[in-house]
């Protein structure tokens, strides 16, 4: 007799464990004139945080980016902290990190749209636009590195006063074709889908705002044959920029990859930047959605628990996948039995900034793995954006690890060097911060960052199926 | 001689069987599929509603872009170092494989994604056949049903909409939703 009631505790608390369908987005639907309402509310609500919040991210901007920036042109490029032998420092670490950030738009949108992962319906927008405002903060870096930016338009594909063309077999012009593929196809795959919300919005804005979605809109009216094209181009789009997506964060470790420096000079850092910036974007995703459901009005709504819960378990997946990708650069480098590299990783392990690497490992490892296994963990948006701030913080300082720290202990003892970044690097830096989220900030109120059509389709196409005596949630394919 | 009127039926978003059924009392009545056109706030397959398949040329025209990225990218590898031989390395200057293979790639991928949006923008500023109209409650999830048919037939269609739920509005033409 305990034994049965014990059995039936068990069995009470697992049915407690199961979570009410008509908790998930896609079971719990809304009439699509009050989607519409909830996101244009969303749009037009601004309190006086917001205006304070922008007021001072965009004299962040100004200041700390801009400022600093032509501060640096002026005087010269020894304002910062690079020196011999450390050429590379946060600029470059703060531009893959960018990079990084950005591939979580296309993952989030366009994986999950090809296997139609039905979660991602209500924030593909709002990662792809982290993508096209985390490219355009990391674009800059090159032109910031660079010291003398006016030179810039050598890079460009055209022969100079000398008839001299780039040199196509340098990773640094694919650099510039790819990011430059990237931003332009990530803003369009950002559009696309937006066409028919922004015709949402033509019908109930007035004045500027209407004129605007009017001329974006592209006059669509909803057609068979808009609806046909646009999944079409969606389609491809999908399919096409997902190569691109790796196409670019190869290309990024290429332009280390491809030097004999110890340490860089490695075949997997393709596959191991790729898996590092999925990890660190999917982690963006997830810190902004937090903040995106915290303060605008309605989000609580289209962001639920069960969002944060899919993306933990694809964050613990991706934590996994980069922890075996840096055993598998760190072993052979240690195996491999070259002098330096060996050296390197032991002043990694070791030196006077072998913090930088523990915080690296805590949170890029031991912090996913000891806390997203737990289901009540990935489903406390609170907790997850604390979990996801720290992996960013674990993979800036990844990025931080492979350029000065690997850079300052190269073959020459002689030669080596501590890099030691300057104000003026770190104001570049916090600049770029403030620009990216000023960037979101405006642009939350002048689109609509919910795929309100999406939800909808995703709503039509899910209901409760009755299989045996009890309701299954099911999901019917509409194409 | 008649005029043809356009006619806009009205479903609401849960009405979609009906907004299906009206589609095939329409054929009923004489009405042609040319002459019907549904608009909708979300997607919904020609099969859903028993319409012909549609068609675009926009994966042509990405086709035609990802074709030009790879002649622009023909040229910049293999054509720019006999205007300027540039020597990096050890790699060959006048046929750099595979570094071209890079580049190639990153322009035919340019070129495919730029000319599939130019294709989506020519063919939705291009004009479009069918009856025109539009209606605000469609962006709100409603179902039109836009079809040009003879006035004489005006006392059916209404009878026919009435049974399947729908409001029935007359010369709904198409105002001004772009430049």
């Amino acid at each position: 007799m305990a034994a049965e009631t014990k059995l039936f505790g068990k069995l009470k608390t697992s049915e407690q464990e199961h979570e009410d369908p008509k908790e998930q987005l896609m079971f719990d639907p809304r009439p699509r004139e009050e989607l519409n309402r909830m996101v244009m509310e969303m749009m037009t609500t601004t309190t006086r945080k917001f205006w304070l919040w922008a007021i001072g991210l965009g004299a962040g901007v100004v200041v700390l980016l801009f400022g600093a920036w032509g501060y640096m042109i002026s005087t010269g490029m020894w304002v910062t902290g690079l020196r011999r032998p450390i050429y590379w420092g946060v600029f470059i670490v703060t531009f893959v990190f960018w990079i990084g950030i950005s591939h979580a738009g296309t993952f989030v949108s366009a994986i999950l749209r090809v296997f139609k992962s039905e979660f991602r319906r209500p924030f593909t927008r709002a990662a792809e636009l982290m993508t096209t405002f985390g490219l355009a903060a990391g674009a800059l870096y090159p032109l910031i590195h660079l010291g003398r930016v006016w030179v810039f338009y050598f890079m460009v594909p055209y022969p100079n006063a000398r008839w001299l063309w780039p040199n196509f077999r340098s990773p640094l012009v694919w650099d510039l074709l790819a990011i430059t593929t990237y931003l332009l196809s990530s803003t369009i795959y950002l559009y696309l889908p937006l066409v028919p919300d922004l015709a949402m919005a033509r019908d109930r804005t007035t004045g500027i705002r209407h004129t605007a979605y009017k001329i974006l809109a592209l006059g669509w009216r909803g057609t068979e044959a808009e609806w046909f094209r646009l999944k079409k181009a969606i389609q491809i789009f999908a399919f096409a920029i997902i190569p691109v997506m790796f196409s670019v964060h190869t290309i990024v470790s290429w332009d280390f990859a491809v030097s004999q420096v110890a340490g860089w000079h490695s075949t997997i850092f393709g596959p191991y930047f790729i898996i590092g910036a999925i990890l660190s974007g999917v982690s963006a995703v997830v810190t902004i959605l937090y903040v995106l459901r915290s303060s605008l009005k309605h989000m609580d709504y289209f962001l639920r628990p069960e969002h944060f819960d899919a993306l933990g378990k694809l964050i613990l997946v991706f934590s996994m996948s980069w922890a075996y990708f840096f055993f598998n650069d760190y072993l052979l480098g240690w195996y491999g039995g070259e002098a330096a590299v060996r050296q390197i990783l032991t002043v990694h392990a070791t030196g006077p900034a072998a913090w930088v690497w523990y915080t690296m490992l805590i949170c890029n490892i031991v912090i996913p793995w000891l806390t997203l296994w737990n289901r009540k963990i990935r489903r406390t948006p609170w907790l997850m954006f604390i979990i996801t701030l720290l992996i960013n913080v674990g993979m800036y300082m990844e990025r931080y690890t492979i350029i000065p720290l690997t850079l300052g202990h190269q073959r020459t003892p002689f030669d080596w060097g501590v890099y030691t970044p300057q104000p003026i690097e770190i104001s570049i830096v916090l600049g770029t911060f403030c620009l990216f989220t000023f960037l979101y900030l405006i642009m939350s109120r002048l689109i609509p960052l919910v795929p309100v059509w999406e939800v909808q389709e995703g709503q039509v196409a899910h209901s409760l199926r009755k299989v045996g005596k009890a309701e299954v949630p099911s999901v019917t394919e509409l194409d | 001689m008649y005029t043809k009127v356009v006619h806009m039926a009205l479903f609401k978003e849960e009405q979609l069987d009906h907004a299906a059924e009206s589609i095939t009392r329409l054929r009923s009545l004489g009405i042609s599929d040319k002459d019907i056109s549904v608009i909708s706030g979300i997607p919904f397959s020609e099969k859903i509603l028993d319409r012909p398949m549609n068609w675009t040329n926009v994966g042509r025209i990405g086709l035609a872009g990802a074709i030009l990225g790879f002649i622009t990218a023909l040229l910049l590898n293999f054509g720019t170092p006999f205007l300027y031989p540039l020597r990096v390395a050890d790699m060959p200057i006048f046929f750099p494989i595979p570094t071209s293979i890079v580049v190639a790639f990153e322009l035919i991928m340019l070129g495919l994604l730029i000319s599939t949006f130019i294709g989506v923008f020519v063919e939705t500023i291009s004009p479009s056949y069918g009856p025109q109209g539009y209606h605000p409650k469609v962006s709100d999830g409603h179902i039109a049903i836009l079809f040009s048919g003879p006035m004489d037939l005006d006392q059916q269609f209404h009878s026919t909409f009435a049974e399947l739920g729908a409001t029935l509005e007359h010369d709904v033409e198409e105002e001004k939703l772009w430049l």
